[in-house]
C-alpha cells in the first residue's frame, strides 16, 4: 500500500517537475537544458531491421500536460505558422506596439526567449538587441546612491541577465549596441551590465579554448558528417577517407532491401602498412558501435583492431648494419644515457592493440559492416587471410536516450522539456562473433 | 667497413714523396693503381669506421704494387686505345706527364719503407680534437709541393684557364641545359675526364692536391664541374678504388680518355641515404653466369650521357649459415648490355648544363665479371665512394670566390654614388673581408685536406674530407649571395652571370651528402672514436669511483678558476708564427674546452646521444671551426715564414677569422652545457612538433579578432 502511494507520488513529483521546466519562470527558465535529442541510431535507415531493432517499447504515456496559456503567446503566431528571422523581429514589433508602455514586457521576453530556438535565431546578435530593445528605457535606472546599493527592479534585472545568459549558452558575444542599450536601460552599475562586461572579457578567452573545433554549423548530409567525424578521430593528417558505399537516395519506394546505409571509412598510411604486416594466424576485431559527439550529435564509428602482441612475440626492432650510407645509425659503446639526463617520466602505459581502420556507416550491424570489410580488403589484400571477427555490442556511449527519438524531426519543442518519465530503450546487444 | 677504405688509402701510400717534407726522393704525386691486393680485404669488424692498416698487410701491398708501377709507362702507351693525342694548343697535359713518369716510379720503390715505417706515428688529426688534443704532426707545417711540381701543376693549369676562360660559353651552357659537343670534345683532349685515373690506364695520375688544383679553375663553370666530378669523382671512382685488374684494364683507359662517360646509380625514388630501401635488384641467372637487373635510379648526374654506369643493386646472399639475405651489390654496367633507357633530363634551379636523368634498367644482363668488389659488398663500396670525392668542392667555391671577388670588386670601384664609389661604404667594404676570409679558410681546408690524403699512411681523412664540403658549399651561398648585394638589381639580371652563380651554388648545400647529414657524420664518428677511448673512465665515473669523481671535480675547480690552456702550438719552438700567437691560444683554449664537453656529453648521453641531433649539430660546426682555425693558423704560419707575398694580409684574414670562430665556438660549447639558458633546444622541438602535428603555421593572423 504504502510503497504503491510512494510510486504515485514520485510521478507526481516528476511531473510536476516537468512542468516548473516547461513553464518559463524568472531565474532559471533554462536551467534544465533543453534535451534535444541527439542524432539517434539508425538515423539513416528507414526501418529497423530484424537483428538491429530494439526491444519492443511500452506505449507511450500521453505526453503533453496541459499547459496554461501564456501571455502574448498570441503574436509568436500558432504553431506552424512562418517560422523566421523575420517573424521573431515582427512579432517583437507588434508587442511595443501592442503595448505602448510595455506592460508585460518581462514575461515577453521570458516567452521571447524560449522561442527563440523555434525561430532559428538563438545565435543572432541583433535579434538579442531588438529583444533588450523591448525594456522600456531610462525607467530602471538608479537614481541615488540607496537604489544604487540595494537591487534596483529586481525582477527586470533578472530577466536582463537571462537574456544574457542566453547568449552566453549560444556563445554570441555581445557587441557595443548591446552595451548601449543596457547602459540606457539599467544604467552603468547594474547587473546584466556586470554579465555583459564579464562576457565580454570570458567569451575571448574561452572562444578558442578546445584544441579540436568542430566547425558550427555541422553538415546535413550523413556523408559529409561521418567524414567530418572521421577526421575528428584520426590524428593522422594523411589518411584517408573512403566512401565505401553511398546510400540511395531517399526515394518513395524504399523497402527493407533496398535500403543501403552509407559507409564511410579512414585508414592512415601507418595502418595500411601495420596491417599488411599483421600476423594472420592471428584474428582481427570488428568493434563498435562507439560513439562520437560533435555539438549536440552523437555518431557512432567502428574501429578495425588487433590485440596487442603477447610480450615474447615481439619482435624487437633491431638497426640493420648496412643501412645508412653516411652516418652510424648507432654508436658502438657501452654506456647509454646517465640517470640525470633521463627526463621521461616513469609511467605505466596500458598496452593497447593497433588500431587498423576506423569507419562510420548508417547501420551497425554486421552485414554492413561486413561490406566495409569487403571494402578494405581493395585496398588491404593482407586481410583476405586474416579471420574478422565481429564484436558488436549495443549502443552504449550515449546519455540517456530517450524513446521515441529516433530522429528529432523538428526543432527544440516543449515536449521533449517534460518527457523524462520515459522508460529507458531496452537495447539488444548484437551478437558477437 | 672499412675494409675497402683501407686499400683506398694504400693506393695513396705513394702519392707524397714531399707533401709534409717526410720523403726523400725526387717524385711527384701520382695517384697510382696497386691492383687489386686481396690480403687487404680482409673484413674489419663491422661499424668500425677507424681504419689502422696493420703495418705488414701495409707493406705486402706496398711491394705488390711497386710491381706495375715500374711498368707504368709501358702499359700506359700500350694501352691507350687509339686515342688523338692531339693536344689544345699544342700541347696536351698527358704528354707533359709523361716522361717524368718512369723516374718518378724508380723512386717508388726506394721511398716506400721508409714511409710506412714514419706512417704509425700519424693519427687522425680531427678525431683526436674530440679528446681535447691537438696532433700537431698532421697539420703542422703546412703541406707543400716542391718547385718541380709547382712548376708542373702550372704548366697543366695554364691551358686549361685559357680554355675556360676563352671557350666556355657559360651562358649559353646554362640557357640551353647543354654542354656543347665541342667543349666535351676539347675537355676530352685536355685530359680533364680522367684527372686520378692512374697512368698506366690512360689518365692524369694526378695526386689529390693536384686535382684540387685543377678543381679551382675547373669550376668556373659548374655544369662542367659537375658533369666532371660525376664521371670521375664517383661515376668511375669505384673502379680505381675497388676493381680488379681486368675491370680496370677494360673500362678504365676509355673512360679516361672521356670516350666513355661514367654515371653513378644510387638513389631511388624510395631511397636516398637509406641503403635499406633499394629495390633494384639483381638476380643471378640460371647458367650462373650473368645477373639479370631491374629497377628505376633517379636523379642521376650524366644518365643520358653515360655509357658506363655503377649501379648499386640487391642482391640474394646466401650467408655462413646458409640463410639467404638481401645485401647491395655494386656492378659495372655497360649501355650495351640492353635494356637501358633514360627519362627525359631534369629542369633544374642550377648546374642546368650538367644532364640530370632517370636511369631505368630492365632486365639488363650483366655478366658476373662485372660485380664490382664482393658480391654484397656494395654497401662499403657506396660509402668508401661518397667518403673520397667530397674535399675537393672546397678548391673548387675558393676558385669561383676569387673571381667572384675580382668582379665585383671591379663592380663596387667604379660604380658612383653620392659622388662616392660604392667602394668606400663601410658596408660594401665589410663583404668583400667576409668573401676574402671565406675562401681563405675553405682554400686552406681544403689544400690541408688533400695533402693530408696524399700523406702516406695517412688514410683516413673523411671527417675532414666532409667538414671541407660543409663549410665550402655553406660559404659558397653565403658569399655568392653577399656579392650580389654588392651588385644591386644587376646581381638579379640574367643578362650578368651572378644569378647562375647563385643558382649554380645552391645545390652544393645539397648533393654529396646533404649537410644536415655530414654534420651528424662528423659528430657521431668523432664521438664514436672518442667514446671507446673514453669508455674506461667513463664507467669509473658511472660506478661512482671516489678518486675519478674527485679528480674530475678538481679539473672542474681549477678550470673555473680560468687556468690558461697551453697545447703547445705557441712559445719558443712552437709551430705557430708568435704573430697569430693570440689566435693559437684560442684555439688552444677552444680544443680543450671542446675535449671536456665531449667528455661531459658522452656521459650524459652516452650511445643516445645518436637521437640527439641538436647537440650534433653544435658538436660539428665546433670541429668545423676548429679545423678552419688550425688551417688558417698553420697556412698563415707558413706563408709568414716563408715569406710568402702578401702574408700581412693572410695574417689579418687568418686572425679575424679564428676570433670569429672562437666566440662562435664559446657560445655553441655553453649551449651545450646542461641548463644552459642559450639552449633553446626544447623549445624548438615544441614548436616543430605543433607544427608538424597539423602541418601548417599555427598562430591566428594578426588581424583576427575574437569578438
Amino acid at each position: 500500500m504504502s510503497w504503491v502511494r510512494a510510486t504515485l507520488l514520485a510521478r507526481g513529483l516528476s511531473k510536476a517537475w516537468g512542468g516548473i521546466g516547461g513553464t518559463p519562470l524568472p531565474g532559471a527558465p533554462f536551467s534544465q537544458g533543453p534535451l534535444q535529442a541527439p542524432r539517434g541510431l539508425h538515423c539513416g535507415v528507414a526501418a529497423p531491421r530484424e537483428e538491429t531493432s530494439l526491444a519492443p517499447r511500452p506505449p507511450e504515456p500521453p505526453r503533453k500536460p496541459v499547459q496554461a496559456p501564456q501571455p502574448h503567446a498570441e503574436l509568436f503566431g500558432a504553431p506552424g505558422a512562418d517560422r523566421s528571422k523575420g517573424s521573431f523581429l515582427r512579432a517583437l514589433q507588434s508587442f511595443s506596439q501592442y503595448s505602448v508602455r510595455r506592460r508585460g514586457h518581462v514575461d515577453f521576453i521570458y516567452l521571447a526567449l524560449s522561442k527563440m530556438r523555434e525561430f532559428g535565431v538563438e545565435r543572432d546578435l541583433a535579434a538579442y538587441n531588438q529583444l533588450l530593445d523591448v525594456f522600456p528605457k531610462e525607467v530602471f535606472r538608479p537614481r541615488n546612491v540607496f537604489q544604487r546599493i540595494f537591487v534596483h527592479y529586481p525582477r527586470q534585472q533578472e530577466c536582463g541577465i537571462a537574456v544574457l545568459e542566453q547568449m552566453e549558452k549560444f556563445g554570441v558575444m555581445p557587441n557595443k549596441d548591446t552595451e548601449f542599450l543596457l547602459i540606457q536601460i539599467f544604467g552603468r552599475k547594474s547587473y546584466p551590465m556586470l554579465k555583459y562586461l564579464r562576457m565580454r572579457l570570458w567569451f575571448t578567452r574561452f572562444q578558442n579554448i578546445n584544441p579540436f573545433p568542430v566547425p558550427r554549423e555541422l553538415p546535413q548530409d550523413p556523408v559529409d558528417l561521418a567524414r567530418l567525424g572521421l577526421r575528428h578521430v584520426e590524428p593522422d593528417l594523411s589518411a584517408q577517407v573512403t566512401i565505401y558505399q553511398m546510400s540511395l537516395p531517399n526515394d518513395m519506394t524504399r523497402t527493407e532491401e533496398a535500403t543501403k546505409p552509407h559507409i564511410v571509412g579512414i585508414q592512415s598510411p601507418d595502418q595500411k602498412a601495420a596491417l599488411a604486416r599483421h600476423d594472420p594466424a592471428r584474428p582481427v576485431f570488428v568493434e563498435g558501435p562507439f560513439s562520437l559527439w560533435l555539438h549536440n550529435k552523437c555518431v557512432y564509428y567502428h574501429i578495425l583492431r588487433a590485440d596487442p602482441l603477447p610480450p615474447e612475440e615481439r619482435e624487437v626492432e633491431e638497426i640493420p648494419e648496412e643501412w645508412n650510407l653516411y652516418y652510424p645509425m648507432k654508436l658502438d659503446l657501452e654506456y647509454g644515457r646517465g640517470g640525470w639526463d633521463d627526463y621521461e617520466f616513469d609511467i605505466d602505459e596500458v598496452e593497447e592493440g593497433p588500431i587498423f581502420a576506423m569507419c562510420m556507416a548508417g547501420a551497425h550491424d554486421q552485414a554492413t559492416l561486413a561490406k566495409w570489410i569487403q571494402g578494405l580488403q581493395e585496398t588491404n589484400p593482407a586481410l583476405a587471410q586474416i579471420p574478422v571477427v565481429f564484436r558488436l555490442s549495443g549502443v552504449s556511449g550515449e546519455l540517456l536516450t530517450p524513446t521515441g527519438m529516433e530522429e528529432p524531426t523538428g526543432p527544440f519543442s516543449e515536449s521533449h522539456q517534460d518527457t523524462d518519465d520515459h522508460q529507458q530503450p531496452q537495447q539488444q546487444s548484437h551478437g558477437g562473433s | 667497413m672499412r675494409a675497402l677504405g683501407k686499400q683506398a688509402a694504400s693506393e695513396q701510400i705513394h702519392r707524397s714523396k714531399k707533401g709534409l717534407g717526410l720523403a726523400p726522393g725526387a717524385g711527384r704525386w701520382r695517384s697510382r693503381d696497386t691492383g687489386n691486393v686481396p690480403g687487404s680485404e680482409e673484413a674489419k669488424p663491422n661499424g668500425s669506421r677507424e681504419p689502422q692498416a696493420p703495418p705488414d698487410a701495409g707493406e705486402a701491398q706496398a711491394t705488390d704494387v711497386t710491381g706495375p708501377r715500374r711498368l707504368s709507362p709501358a702499359h700506359a702507351h700500350a694501352r691507350r686505345p687509339g686515342r688523338s693525342f692531339a693536344a689544345l694548343g699544342g700541347m696536351s697535359l698527358r704528354a707533359l706527364l709523361r716522361p717524368r713518369a718512369a723516374a718518378a716510379a724508380l723512386a717508388g720503390l726506394a721511398a716506400s719503407r721508409r714511409w710506412l715505417g714514419a706512417s704509425a706515428r700519424n693519427r687522425a688529426f680531427a678525431k683526436e680534437l674530440f679528446l681535447g688534443k691537438i696532433e700537431q704532426k698532421a697539420v703542422f707545417p703546412f703541406p707543400e709541393v716542391s718547385q718541380d711540381e709547382l712548376n708542373e701543376i702550372n704548366q697543366f693549369v695554364g691551358p686549361v684557364e685559357k680554355f675556360f676562360n676563352e671557350e666556355v660559353d657559360s651562358r649559353k651552357i646554362d640557357r640551353e641545359g647543354k654542354i656543347p659537343d665541342d667543349t666535351l670534345e676539347k675537355l676530352r683532349q685536355l685530359g680533364l675526364f680522367g684527372i686520378q685515373v692512374p697512368e698506366e690506364f690512360g689518365g692524369l695520375g694526378l695526386s689529390n692536391t693536384m686535382y684540387a688544383r685543377l678543381g679551382e679553375i675547373i669550376s668556373l663553370d659548374g655544369s662542367i664541374t659537375v658533369t666532371l666530378a660525376a664521371h670521375q669523382a664517383i661515376g668511375l671512382k669505384g673502379i680505381i678504388l675497388v676493381g680488379n685488374e681486368e675491370q680496370k684494364t677494360k673500362y678504365l683507359p676509355r673512360l679516361a680518355s672521356g670516350e666513355h662517360i661514367a654515371a653513378f646509380c644510387l638513389t631511388e625514388p624510395a631511397s636516398g641515404s637509406d641503403a635499406a630501401s633499394i629495390r633494384t635488384r639483381a638476380t643471378l641467372s640460371e647458367d650462373k653466369k650473368h645477373y639479370i637487373l631491374n629497377g628505376t635510379k633517379v636523379w642521376i648526374t650524366n644518365g643520358g650521357l653515360a655509357t658506363i654506369f655503377t649501379v648499386f643493386a640487391k642482391t640474394e646472399v646466401i650467408g655462413s649459415d646458409g640463410s639467404v639475405t638481401d645485401k647491395i651489390t655494386a656492378f659495372i654496367v655497360e649501355r650495351d648490355f640492353g635494356g637501358i633507357t633514360n627519362g627525359k633530363p631534369e629542369d633544374k634551379l642550377g648546374i642546368r648544363g650538367s644532364n640530370t636523368c632517370e636511369v631505368h634498367f630492365e632486365n639488363t644482363r650483366v655478366p658476373v665479371e662485372n660485380v664490382l668488389g664482393e658480391v654484397g659488398g656494395g654497401f662499403k663500396v657506396a660509402m668508401n665512394i661518397l667518403n673520397s670525392g667530397r674535399f675537393s668542392m672546397g678548391s673548387a667555391v675558393a676558385g669561383m670566390l676569387k673571381r667572384l671577388i675580382e668582379w665585383t670588386a671591379e663592380y663596387a670601384c667604379t660604380r658612383k654614388q653620392f659622388n662616392r664609389n660604392l667602394s668606400e661604404f663601410g658596408l660594401i667594404q665589410e663583404k668583400f673581408a667576409l668573401m676574402a676570409q671565406k675562401a681563405y679558410v675553405m682554400e686552406s681546408m681544403s689544400y690541408l685536406t688533400a695533402g693530408m690524403m696524399d700523406q702516406p699512411g695517412f688514410p683516413d681523412c673523411s671527417i675532414e674530407a666532409a667538414m671541407v664540403k660543409v663549410f665550402s658549399s655553406e660559404g659558397a651561398w653565403q658569399c655568392v649571395s653577399e656579392a650580389l648585394q654588392i651588385l644591386g638589381g644587376s646581381g638579379y639580371m640574367k643578362d650578368y652571370p651572378y644569378e647562375r652563380l647563385l643558382r649554380d651554388t645552391r645545390i652544393l648545400l645539397i648533393f654529396e651528402g646533404t649537410n644536415e647529414i655530414l654534420r651528424v657524420f662528423i659528430a657521431l664518428t668523432g664521438l664514436q672514436h672518442a667514446g671507446r677511448i673514453l669508455t674506461a673512465r667513463v664507467k669509473e665515473l658511472k660506478r661512482g669511483n671516489v678518486t675519478v669523481i674527485m679528480e674530475t671535480i678538481g679539473q672542474k675547480l681549477r678550470n673555473s678558476l680560468g687556468r690558461s690552456v697551453d697545447l703547445g702550438l705557441t712559445g719558443n719552438l712552437g709551430v705557430v708564427h708568435p704573430s697569430l700567437g693570440e689566435s693559437a691560444n684560442k684555439l688552444e683554449e677552444n680544443v680543450y674546452y671542446f675535449g671536456k664537453t665531449v667528455e661531459t656529453l658522452l656521459l650524459r648521453f652516452g650511445k643516445t646521444i645518436v637521437e640527439e641531433q641538436l647537440v650534433l649539430k653544435r658538436v660539428a660546426n665546433i670541429l668545423i671551426n676548429l679545423y678552419g682555425m688550425t688551417a688558417v693558423l698553420s697556412r698563415a704560419s707558413r706563408s709568414i715564414r716563408t715569406g710568402l707575398r702578401n702574408h700581412d694580409h693572410e695574417v689579418l684574414l687568418a686572425n679575424m677569422f679564428c676570433v670569429e670562430a672562437y666566440f662562435q665556438n664559446l657560445f655553441s660549447l655553453s649551449q651545450l652545457d646542461k641548463y644552459s639558458p642559450e639552449n633553446m633546444d626544447e623549445q624548438i622541438k615544441k614548436v616543430s612538433q605543433q607544427i608538424l602535428e597539423k602541418r601548417a603555421y599555427l598562430c591566428a593572423h594578426p588581424l583576427d579578432r575574437t569578438s
